[in-house]
């Protein structure tokens, strides 16, 4: 039976219906589709703080088989740096303990929270010169302080 | 009287051998005794008795090495570096102080004269310090030239027993010169400089042989206009620029010849740059003008050609803050401001440091948008002949003339800080040529002796009408060349037309009776670079009556002089500012258009006796400023009423046609229809009460008066330095 099923690619009918079913139908398809321009089907390992979603589904080839679904906050402005240190050693096969799994994680008062890259904002990094300019330009005084 | 010092007056009284003067044009036809020939390494050479060897071996084009000779100083003849043999002569003799004999025979490159030049180096070099890798006059350092070109090619000089060379303390002098006392050579140019030109008796020599100081005696700083001066004549590097140490060597630098707009007589400098920023100002030599000397002001405020600068346009946001914008934004708002308003409410006002270029665009942009209000900061009357004639407002004497004066009369101007070059030229023909002077106008120290008539002002009005009868009106009289200069700062105040008037009257009464039909009496000597060329072109002087109408836009070309205030203005009057510097103008401003400083354009400035001379561009402007007659170009684009010229050529062939003065660079012409002026200012010879005072008293007043001065650290320096010096008991 399962032969039959397998020979006419019934269980790709199946894996389609269940990848829709998992992504909230077919709006919420779309909508994935259009955000992420994948859609895949996976079991939900673990989120983190910032509210990324990472997924695990061994039926996909070792590369593709771990992957995040970024937090809706992000919207279309999701990038690589937003997934958290802690995270980062799962997604790219460090190891196989997810943070919330592994108790040898060491966690210090000290450390600080992740930080996304933030080039390209108004709160990116900006390098200045330490030599004196050549010209000083004038400041004009403002006016009013409000 | 003494006038010269002890030495000179004693020993040195020859007509020729003190500093030779500049232009003679106007010197006495005296009968010119026969020549004497002499002969320079066997080249026959004639010339006035009572030349020296020296001038006459540069007759012929011999270069005898020389440190304590210099060509407008006293002779000294202490150095010994231009020892020559003369034939007959049992020993080398001093060639810049032995007068020419007849039939003489110099040899200036016989065996005897290489041997007494190589001894002199050697004795300089014996105390003089091997400090040339970390000295500021490395490389333009005459002591250094004139041994590799006539010293020994090996030295004798072994400290074995580490006993040290000659060491003396360094002096400070103030905040412009810095001293390395070690290095001094004692050649005493610096002293015979300060003593003679600048007419400041502080410097002098203590000690004598190897203890022989250059110095103050007490610790004092040179108070004078002109104590840059001394660093370009110091041969070695004793005296070196404060500012500039350490910066740059003179191999390195780039120098564009270039014209000096701080004071108004357009001294002619050259601008030493390197990587696009001006390192220093020195003079360059033009007899007619500045001689070979440079105003402190004009040779150290070029750091403040570096601060306070407008780098970027600015429009005031809703808040009325100025901020950053692009160009193109800043052009509309402007155009946009100048297009709501009605021709007759725009006002442009022109300041001190502008070009005759932007002067030019300036006023074609407002006369094609129907307006006729363009003005000048600077203030002179417009009854009579106005600035109609050009004698009325120019110093047609010349500068140059002015030493072969024999009684000069200063009205409510002080010279020696409004004009310091001009100063330093009555100075000479005060020295050299027993030249008196007079002056009206509050007590200053002119540096030389004066005869003070008073500060009222109807001593001019007597003077004029030959009812004075004051010494003066008869030394005046007699005068075979007499010059009379008016400071234009006078002419502000309401008897500023009766007063000029009478001027008038004065110097034409003394013009009609001389013999020589060529000299000019009447001077008025302007206070800004621009003033001149702006009253050419036909701005109105001053800004009074037009401010009281209440302008709607007010369009101020570098006007940084305070004359235009906020409050003076109508409360929704806009203020579009144009200039290279953030000050007084800039600070009013709604709209702030970046344009280029004198250093950084070639623009055209005429001077206070009518000479045009051009800046060529050292450096590029900052950051996105551009220049000026450029950016009122761009401005008449964008309000529809296109200036017609594209080009840097289209605009003085525009210059030309209003006046062919202002491209006839170099040159002054001669000015005429004084007589004309006089008989129209006749009906303005009305009673005058006023006392005359003059803005720059003192000499902390000298040195921050526009907006490059005001904006350099060195200037604000040397007043701290100055005030600091009077609380001194020295």
């Amino acid at each position: 039976m399962s032969n039959i099923a397998k020979f006419l690619a019934l269980d790709k009918v199946a894996t389609f219906f269940n990848i829709i079913k998992q992504n909230g139908g077919i709006r919420g398809s779309l909508f994935k589709l259009y955000r992420q321009d994948e859609l895949k089907d996976g079991t939900l390992v673990g989120e983190d703080k910032f509210g990324n979603k990472y997924f695990e589904n061994p039926r996909y080839f070792y590369g593709r088989n771990r992957w995040v679904e970024y937090s809706d906050k992000f919207h279309m402005n999701y990038d690589g740096s937003q997934v958290p240190a802690e995270w980062y050693g799962w997604l790219h096969y460090k190891t196989d303990l997810p943070p919330h799994l592994d108790p040898n994680r060491p966690k210090y008062k000290w450390m600080k929270d992740w930080n996304e890259n933030l080039s390209g904002t108004t709160g990116q990094y900006t390098p200045y010169s330490t030599t004196r300019p050549k010209i000083e330009a004038w400041e004009p005084k403002s006016k009013s302080t409000v | 009287m003494l006038r010269q010092p002890l030495t000179r007056a004693l020993a040195l009284s020859s007509s020729s051998r003190i500093a030779p003067l500049g232009v003679r044009r106007y010197a006495e036809a005296l009968a010119q005794p026969e020549k004497v020939e002499v002969f320079i390494d066997d080249k026959p050479v004639y010339v006035p008795p009572g030349t020296t060897v020296l001038q006459a071996a540069a007759m012929v084009g011999v270069e005898i090495p020389r440190f304590c000779y210099h060509e407008r100083l006293a002779v000294a003849g202490n150095c010994r570096m231009c020892l020559v043999e003369v034939e007959k002569s049992p020993k080398p003799v001093a060639a810049c102080a032995m007068p020419v004999m007849k039939g003489m025979r110099v040899k200036t490159t016989s065996d005897l004269t290489k041997k007494a030049r190589e001894g002199v180096m050697e004795f300089l070099l014996v105390n003089h310090p091997l400090d040339c890798p970390i000295c500021d006059q490395g490389g333009e350092c005459d002591l250094q030239d004139q041994s590799m070109a006539f010293g020994s090619d090996k030295s004798r000089f072994t400290d074995i027993h580490f006993s040290g060379k000659r060491a003396v303390e360094d002096k400070d002098v103030g905040p412009l010169i810095k001293t390395i006392m070690t290095r001094c050579i004692h050649c005493t140019r610096c002293i015979r400089f300060a003593s003679e030109v600048a007419g400041v008796d502080d410097f002098g020599t203590t000690g004598r042989g190897t203890d022989m100081q250059v110095g103050t005696y007490v610790e004092k700083m040179f108070l004078s206009e002109l104590s840059g001066n001394i660093i370009d004549l110091c041969p070695v590097g004793a005296l070196t620029s404060k500012p500039y140490s350490f910066a740059a060597r003179p191999w390195e630098t780039r120098r564009i010849d270039s014209v000096d707009v701080l004071d108004p007589l357009g001294s002619n400098i050259v601008v030493a740059t390197r990587t696009n920023e001006v390192l220093r100002i020195l003079p360059r030599t033009n007899e007619e003008i500045n001689e070979e000397w440079l105003s402190d002001k004009s040779r150290f405020a070029c750091d403040g050609l570096k601060r306070q600068r407008l780098v970027t346009p600015m429009v005031a946001d809703s808040r009325g803050n100025l901020t950053p914008v692009e160009w193109e934004d800043a052009i509309v708002a402007a155009a946009h401001a100048i297009r709501d308003c009605p021709p007759n409410k725009l006002v442009a006002i022109a300041g001190e440091l502008a070009d005759a270029e932007s002067l030019v665009a300036l006023k074609d942009l407002v006369n094609r948008l129907g307006g006729e209000n363009v003005c000048t900061e600077q203030y002179f009357p417009m009854g009579g002949s106005g600035t109609d004639l050009r004698s009325s407002y120019l110093l047609n004497t010349k500068i140059a003339n002015v030493e072969d004066a024999d009684f000069v009369l200063l009205i409510g101007t002080n010279v020696r800080f409004e004009a310091p070059l001009l100063n330093a030229r009555i100075r000479k023909a005060f020295i050299h040529k027993e030249t008196d002077v007079a002056y009206i106008g509050p007590k200053v120290d002119l540096t030389y002796e004066y005869t003070h008539v008073g500060d009222s002002a109807s001593i001019v009005k007597e003077l004029a009408t030959g009812s004075s009868n004051h010494e003066v009106l008869k030394r005046l009289q007699s005068a075979k060349r007499p010059v009379v200069i008016l400071g234009a700062d006078q002419l502000k105040t309401s008897e500023g037309s009766a007063l000029l008037a009478f001027t008038q009257e004065l110097a034409l009464r003394l013009q009609d009776k001389l013999e020589d039909k060529e000299w000019k009496v009447l001077n008025v000597l302007q206070r800004t670079a621009s003033q001149v060329a702006a009253l050419d072109v036909g701005y109105k002087p001053g800004v009074g009556a037009i401010l009281q109408d209440g302008p709607k836009v007010v369009y101020l070309l570098g006007a940084d002089a305070g004359v235009v205030t906020r409050e003076s203005l109508p409360k929704d009057c806009v203020v579009i500012y144009q200039g290279h510097h953030g000050d007084v103008g800039a600070s009013i401003a709604d709209v702030v258009l970046p344009g280029a400083a004198y250093t950084e354009k070639r623009g055209t400035y005429v001077n206070a006796e009518g000479r045009a001379q051009q800046t060529l561009p050292a450096v590029t402007p900052p950051g996105k400023a551009r220049e000026d007659w450029k950016i009122l170009r761009a401005l008449s684009e964008v309000l529809g009423a296109r200036l017609p010229y594209d080009t840097l050529d289209e605009v003085r062939h525009r210059m030309a046609e209003i006046s062919p003065s202002l491209v006839a660079y170099g040159d002054v012409q001669n000015n005429n229809y004084f007589a004309q002026a006089r008989v129209l200012a006749q009906s303005l010879q009305k009673p005058v009460s006023g006392k005359l005072d003059v803005q720059l008293k003192q000499l902390e007043d000298f040195f921050m008066t526009d907006a490059i001065s005001r904006a350099s650290p060195t200037m604000a320096k040397c007043v701290q330095a100055v005030l600091k010096q009077k609380q001194s008991p020295y």
